[in-house]
Parts: structure tokens; C-alpha cells; sequence
């Protein structure tokens, strides 16, 4: 057991790798009720061609690894979710880009949820009628968001701008793609990314460190995994322009959503790298658009924007790119707006008043984060998994330098790499 | 539990409740405003917070105004406008972290109190009335988060079935307000709604965090300019069922998935001696994942990603919700209303009560590790005049009987089936 403090957030944390390569953190909380735990696979949409080393690679089917999460839920005896209302142990699951996360949360039976978690996500069980029965209901999820604007406009932006890069398709897949699933390939996608080596297991709250090692080593002992070389993830390479610079669809909506960012083009940082430039363009980005910049007040005088503007920094090892924007009456003159105004501030720079009062926010934001075990579980295994460690985010807002910022604003906004989203009613576009 | 006892005080219009604690890295912080719901100011009393929060007569631009936050290490602020029963409420929610964090000039809790005191009791005023630019700003704001709701299907369909119920009662109004009543708002009238605001609504203050209840009443004391006066009172909210008809109304839009919502009534309110009972019963029927509307609906007949049950324990209405192909319409809704009638005939498993049970205790105890959790459990009970405790309410959930639960399920009543369709003819 490996003891790994954090002073500066008063949080400590213990590791422990089981000899079959399983990765498990425990962060006790005093004085917590609830324990709550993710058991996470290095595996999401985009890892759509793949396999491991000496053997050769494989496409899959669009929305396959969501397709599994969904499968994973049930086993010969029933659905899980019944044991875990059992054992008073609300279940969850979530697939994003780059993981496929379970998790659970309760007050009592601990040592029982955590043995059904880890059981659970350790054994697939497919058939072809559960398969086929589930495309039905994943069908309805696809049509769901199919009509929800937010997510129209959000996920077209990503496939504005990239070409080839997985990414830019939706983690669910479509319609079409899931009724190509079977069980053969199911299970061909499990055991490459659900062997222990790519897995992290997570558990935060009123528990004991010790306790819970105790009980996964002895859980893991009773199981065998064959030896697993290391998984290739293979992509086509992405050309550095945008795929298409503007983009728009119609729904029915009271007034045009539009999301805007920038394609980066330096890419492949890692680690504690990947996470300073997080950090740095993060603050670069919150001092441009935060709610009390004078960007941000003067396009909502002008009725350009509303409350749901926001904006954000999407970064891995293989993409990187800013989503910007909300409901606009008017986005040509937003983005044009948006383009004079970051034109100015590219000339003068950023000052260091505005510097050091975004990053005291965004210190306030961390440490607040910290106060949500939902959050520090989703978190550390998202940074885990890119070689980045949540709890050292603080010495790195710390040391963040106004150059740095300004640097980084320099470097991000090149307006060729812009792309544009937009999501309107059939009338607000004629 | 015993630890999570609010210490009580009062400071002019103003209750307070303060939970001192040291599990926190922060101080969360809610002020509740509430006052009864009525169609011709729910739109004025809507308004209110978004202009709060553009201007005080000490900052009087938004943008120095948010900076100011900034400074507090982003102190987060935020509001939100909701019914409660028969009432209408302003929420206003602080969230600041514990000044052991960080080094800090002066106390991080004393200047959040100042902020929201400010914001509340000390808005932007110019020749006695609201800043003009801000009223008219605000009012498109507002204007545009009425028009917005049609946006989210979920969301949009759930409001029309609870408009569609609660015909001729004050809570078919949205808590936002009518869009039709916003040309009319003026910087003056508004003024004169916050006076009347200001003198009748009851406020509660919330503060769980490092700190005691005299250094909250010092504080407050200090930065809210609250009028003196009576502490007000909250609407009373009828829950009984009138008696109608069912009533079905179908929507048409251009949308791939059909919405289909319930409406019932079950004559039950949070106050209520068998409320867990009530808990129990939605919990078999719909809050969950073993719960008959998602085994039924979603996992045997795959007709939908989602199909659940809640209940508005304030307005004794429980609504129905799911996402459905178009063409499915009829058989989920008579899958949907078998489950209701099994209920009724006692068709309910150990098993399935069990479950319930053991997800509702727990959804119980895991509120202990959130202070805004604990700020409106508390809240809620002191709204209904219960005195239920965490520790109670678990006990009566544990001795709810498959009897008590057809005996809630005898009261429940279908009053509106609502569907949101495509615009293809049926």
C-alpha cells in the first residue's frame, strides 16, 4: 500500500496495484456517510480499431463500447441493479470518448457493493436475444438526444471539426451502426479493454484503506486473466484543418444555438504536460469569456448572448480543441464580435490584474470540486488514465505565469482553425 | 445524525439556521424567499433576481458585481425561482471555500454575507425605482428563458401536463411567469413589488460550514437592511383530488421520439403520516431501477430509454414520465397504467418493497454528506410543519406494509394522460 499526501488539500491518498495489473486508489473521507466507488476501463467511443500487440487489428461497429455498458448490467440470474437495490447501493453507468465508467454509491454493505461491482463489470454475459433486445431501447436513447438541441449543437461542433478522428462520432453510435452489434463482437471488445491492466478502481468516503485492498486482493485472487499484451489504438492520421468551417441544422427551438471553437494543431502532450496546458488555457479562456469579462457584458448588452454562454477546453493526447458559445439571436454577428474582440486583446495582451483574479477562481473552483466524491472519482480516473494526477492540479494553478497566458492566448486563436455549430428553427435560418 | 442539528436564531424578518461543521471545505449558504404564488405578480417576483443580481447601490456594475465574487476565490452565487405548493420561491445559493484553504485579507464567510445582503437588500435604485437598463435587459433575459422551454422535449412536456392538470389552480403558472405580462413590468412597478416582496415574503437563511450561529447573527445583522416586521407565512396548499374526468390532450411538434406523461393525484402531502408510505409506493411503481414502470416498459417491452415515476410531495401529484416511439403510444400507456393497477390489487413482491425500502434509507443517510442536501431537508420539513427527522423518517419507511401501500395506491387517481408527437397523421 503506497501512502501519497497532499497537504495543500488536506487529502490523503492510497494506491495499491494488484499483482494482475488492477490499479486501486482509496481516498478516505472523515465523517462521511456515503461511500462511493467507479470502476473505469481505458475504453470509449473512439477506440473503434484496435488490438493488441503481435495479433492483428479490428474495426467495430459506431457506439459499441456504450453498447456494452449497457450489456454489462445483466447476468444469468438478472438484472444487477436489482442487487444492488438490494443492498440499498444506487448503480450507475456512463461511456464517454476515452472511458466506460462504473460506479455505485451507499451508506451500508459496502464490502457486498463493492464485491458485486468489481463481479460484475468481471463478467460479460451475452446472448443473442439480450443483445438484440437491447437495441430497442438504445434505439430510443439515440432518438432522445436526436432531439435535444443542446446536444445537437455541442456534438456537431466536434464533428465540424474533425475529418477522421473517431470524436466527431456520437458515443452511442446510430441507428444504423447498433443493429450491426452482435455477441461475437461484444465480447471480442471486452476482453481486449477490460482486462485488469486497463482498468482503475476507485473508492472514496467512509471507508478504510486497508479494508478495501484487503478485499480486492482477495476478490481478484479467486478470478484468472490470461496475460494481455498492450492494447494499439489505431487512428487515421487528421489533417490539421477544420473539416467543415460552418455547420447547421434545424430544430425546433425558440431562439439559434451556436457553439464555436478552435482546432488545435500541436497535439500529443501527456502527463503533467497535458495537464499544465489545462490549466494555463483554462485561465487564458476564463479571463476572454467568463461571465465578468467585458467581452462577456458587452455581447449581453448587445442581446448577443444569454446565461448560456459558457465555454470550455476539450484536451487529450490526440485532440485538443476550445467550445465556446450558447443561445444567440444572431451568430454571424456574434462570431464576428467575438473575432474583434480577441483581435484587440491579441495586440495588448492580457493584463496581470485579470490574471491573478481568474486564477483565484479557478483555485476557488478546484477546491470546491473537492467537496463532491462524484466529482474527485470521475476526475482523478479521467486524469489518471492521460498520465495526470487530479490532486496536483493546485501547486499547478499556483505556478502559472501572465506569459504563459498570454502565450497560450497567442497560440490558440488562429481563426483558420475556427469551426461553427449552429442549430436552428427552419424560420430562423430562410 | 445527532450531529446535524440547526442552532435557530432570528435576525429582523429573518430565521436562521446554522449548522456548525468541520466536514466541509466550504461554507454553503441558501437564503429562501418564498410567498404565495399568485398569476398577477408571478412574473414580477420571477424578475427580481435577475436584476438583483446586475447591481447594488455599493457596486453598481455588473461587471465590478461579479468581480467581486471573483475575488471570494470564485465564490459561487446563484439563484433559482421554483413552486413549492401553492407558493412561489426565490432560492439563492452561496458557496465559498473555508478560509483554512487559502490566505486570506478578511473572513471569506463575512464578505459572501455582505454580498447576498447586498444583492437582496441593497439593489441598484436610481430616483427611487430599479435601474431602467437593467429592468429592460433582465426582462429579455427572462423573456427568453420562458421561450426556452420548449427547447428540452423532457422538460417542455412535463410542464404542459402540469399545466393541463392543475387547470384553474394557481400552480398550472409556471414559477418563471407569463412571457404576456413582461411588456407591462416598468423599473417603477417592479419597485413597488419589491417593497411588497421585501415586507411580506418569508425569508430563511441556511448556513452549514466552520462558524456558530452568534457570529452568523452578527453578520447578518450587519449586512442584510431587512424592514422589521411579522416573519409572514406560506400559502396553505389543498391537496385533495377534485374530482374530473380523465383527461387526455395530444401536442404536436417536429420530433423523433414521443413524450408521453402522466398526471395523478394522490391526496398525500409531505407533512402527511403516510407520506413514507407514498415513498414507498413510487419507488415501487417508478423511482428506480427495479421499479415496475422500468422493468415493464424498458426492459421487457424495450419500448423506451426512459420510463419513470416522481412525486411533488408539497402538491400531492405524482407525474409519469417516458420517451417512447410514436407508434407505441397506446401500448405504453396501457403497460404503464397495468403497473398502476397491480399496484392497486396488491400485486407487489417482498422483494420489490425491500428494494425500495433499502434505496430510499440510503438516499436518506448519503444527504448527511451534502450541506445543501441538509439546508433542504430541513427547509422542507420546516415548510410543512413536520418535524420528522432523518432518523424518523428512515423508521417509517421501514415499517411501511404492503397494506399501507395499497391503501396509498387505493387514493392515487389518473387525472391527465399528456403526449408530445411528431406531426406525420396518426
Amino acid at each position: 500500500m503506497e501512502t501519497l499526501a497532499y497537504p495543500g488539500v488536506q487529502e490523503t491518498l492510497y494506491r495499491e496495484v494488484m499483482p494482475n495489473g488492477l490499479e486501486v486508489f482509496v481516498l478516505p473521507k472523515e465523517g462521511f456517510q456515503k461511500t462511493y466507488a467507479t470502476f473505469s476501463t481505458k475504453y470509449g467511443s473512439v477506440d473503434n480499431r484496435f488490438g493488441v500487440e503481435g495479433k492483428p487489428l479490428v474495426s467495430v461497429p459506431d457506439g459499441i463500447a456504450h453498447f456494452l455498458e449497457h450489456k454489462m448490467f445483466e447476468e444469468p440470474t438478472g438484472d444487477i441493479f436489482a442487487t444492488f437495490s438490494n443492498q440499498g447501493a444506487s448503480a450507475n453507468a456512463y461511456t464517454s470518448f476515452d472511458r466506460t465508467v462504473y460506479l455505485f454509491s451507499a451508506t451500508e454493505q459496502i464490502p457486498a457493493n463493492l464485491e458485486t461491482l468489481i463481479d460484475f463489470v468481471q463478467h460479460p454475459y451475452f446472448t443473442d436475444e439480450n443483445v438484440n433486445k437491447e437495441k430497442g431501447i438504445i434505439e430510443q436513447e439515440i432518438q432522445m438526444y436526436q432531439d435535444n438541441p443542446d446536444w445537437r449543437v455541442y456534438f456537431g461542433l466536434f464533428d465540424a471539426m474533425y475529418h477522421a478522428h473517431p470524436i466527431h462520432i456520437d458515443i452511442a453510435g446510430t441507428v444504423e451502426s447498433i443493429y450491426q452489434i452482435d455477441k461475437e463482437t461484444l465480447y471480442k471488445c471486452y476482453e481486449t479493454f477490460y482486462h485488469p491492466t486497463n482498468m482503475i478502481l476507485f473508492v472514496v468516503g467512509g471507508v478504510d484503506a486497508k479494508e478495501v485492498f484487503e478485499l480486492v486482493r482477495r476478490n481478484q485472487e479467486r478470478k484468472s486473466f490470461p496475460p494481455q499484451g498492450r492494447i494499439i489504438r489505431s487512428f487515421d492520421p487528421e489533417p490539421a484543418t477544420v473539416k467543415e468551417p460552418k455547420k447547421q441544422l434545424n430544430l425546433p427551438v425558440s431562439l439559434p444555438k451556436c457553439m464555436f471553437g478552435l482546432k488545435e494543431t500541436k497535439v500529443g502532450f501527456t502527463g503533467e504536460e497535458l495537464q499544465k496546458r489545462e490549466v494555463v488555457t483554462r485561465i487564458m479562456l476564463d479571463i476572454v469569456f467568463g461571465a465578468s469579462s467585458q467581452l462577456y457584458q458587452s455581447l449581453y448588452d448587445e442581446g448577443l448572448i444569454s446565461d448560456s454562454f459558457s465555454h470550455e477546453y476539450n484536451a487529450s493526447p490526440e485532440y485538443s480543441f476550445s467550445v465556446i458559445g450558447g443561445e444567440t439571436k444572431d451568430p454571424d454577428t456574434l462570431i464576428s464580435r467575438v473575432r474583434e474582440a480577441v483581435d484587440k486583446l491579441l495586440a495588448v495582451g492580457i493584463n496581470n490584474e485579470a490574471f491573478e483574479r481568474s486564477r483565484r477562481k479557478k483555485i476557488g473552483g478546484y477546491l470546491r470540486m473537492l467537496n463532491s466524491p462524484e466529482a474527485i472519482a470521475g476526475e482523478f480516473t479521467r486524469y489518471r488514465f492521460r498520465g495526470g494526477d487530479l490532486f496536483a492540479l493546485l501547486p499547478l494553478y499556483e505556478q502559472v505565469t501572465l506569459q504563459e497566458v498570454n502565450d497560450r492566448l497567442r497560440e490558440h486563436f488562429d481563426w483558420n482553425q475556427l469551426a461553427v455549430s449552429i442549430v436552428a428553427a427552419e424560420e430562423q435560418t430562410s | 445524525m445527532s450531529s446535524n442539528t440547526f442552532e435557530r436564531g432570528r435576525v429582523n424578518r429573518i430565521r436562521l439556521h446554522v449548522l456548525p461543521t468541520t466536514r466541509f471545505k466550504t461554507f454553503a449558504i441558501t437564503l429562501y424567499a418564498g410567498i404565495p404564488l399568485e398569476e398577477d405578480q408571478v412574473t414580477s417576483t420571477a424578475l427580481l433576481p435577475f436584476v438583483f443580481r446586475r447591481g447594488t447601490n455599493h457596486t453598481p456594475e455588473t461587471i465590478a458585481l461579479r468581480e467581486r465574487l471573483d475575488d471570494l476565490y470564485g465564490a459561487g452565487f446563484g439563484f433559482d425561482v421554483f413552486k413549492r405548493g401553492n407558493n412561489q420561491f426565490i432560492q439563492f445559493r452561496m458557496d465559498v471555500i473555508n478560509d483554512a484553504f487559502v490566505q486570506s485579507k478578511e473572513s471569506l464567510l463575512a464578505s459572501s454575507l455582505r454580498y447576498l445582503g447586498e444583492v437582496v437588500t441593497e439593489p441598484l435604485l436610481e430616483n427611487g425605482h430599479f435601474a431602467t437598463k437593467y429592468v429592460q435587459a433582465e426582462r429579455d433575459t427572462l423573456r427568453k428563458r420562458l421561450e426556452a422551454i420548449i427547447n428540452d422535449k423532457i422538460r417542455y412536456a412535463a410542464e404542459r401536463c402540469t399545466e393541463v392538470m392543475c387547470e384553474g389552480d394557481p400552480y398550472r403558472l409556471h414559477a418563471l411567469g407569463n412571457r404576456a405580462d413582461l411588456p407591462n413590468i416598468t423599473p417603477e412597478s417592479l419597485y413597488e413589488r419589491y417593497h411588497q416582496w421585501i415586507n411580506e415574503a418569508v425569508f430563511d437563511l441556511y448556513i452549514a460550514g466552520d462558524t456558530s450561529l452568534a457570529e452568523v447573527e452578527k453578520l447578518v445583522a450587519e449586512s442584510f437592511k431587512l424592514p422589521d416586521g411579522d416573519i409572514g407565512t406560506f400559502a396553505p396548499t389543498d391537496v385533495r383530488a377534485n374530482a374530473r374526468d380523465l383527461k387526455t390532450v395530444v401536442e404536436k411538434m417536429d420530433i423523433k421520439q414521443g413524450k408521453l406523461n402522466l398526471g395523478l393525484r394522490t391526496g398525500i402531502s409531505y407533512g402527511d403520516e403516510q407520506y413514507p408510505a407514498l415513498l414507498v409506493y413510487n419507488g415501487v411503481l417508478g423511482a428506480y431501477p427495479h421499479s415496475k414502470l422500468f422493468i415493464n416498459v424498458r426492459e421487457k417491452a424495450s419500448l423506451a430509454y426512459y420510463a419513470s415515476s416522481r412525486i411533488d410531495g408539497h402538491k400531492g401529484i405524482m407525474t409519469i414520465q417516458s420517451g417512447i416511439e410514436i407508434d407505441k403510444y397506446e401500448r405504453a400507456l396501457a403497460i404503464i397504467r397495468e403497473q398502476i393497477a397491480d399496484i392497486q390489487a396488491g400485486k407487489i413482491s417482498e422483494l420489490e418493497i425491500n428494494q425500495t425500502k433499502a434505496m430510499l434509507v440510503n438516499h436518506v443517510r448519503e444527504m448527511q454528506d451534502s450541506a445543501y442536501e441538509l439546508i433542504a431537508y430541513d427547509f422542507n420539513a420546516l415548510f410543512s410543519g413536520s418535524t420528522r427527522t432523518g432518523e424518523e423518517l428512515i423508521a417509517q419507511i421501514q415499517a411501511v406494509t404492503v397494506d399501507d401501500i395499497v391503501r396509498v395506491a387505493g387514493g392515487v387517481q389518473l387525472d391527465t394522460v399528456y403526449f408530445l408527437r411528431d406531426r406525420k397523421e396518426a
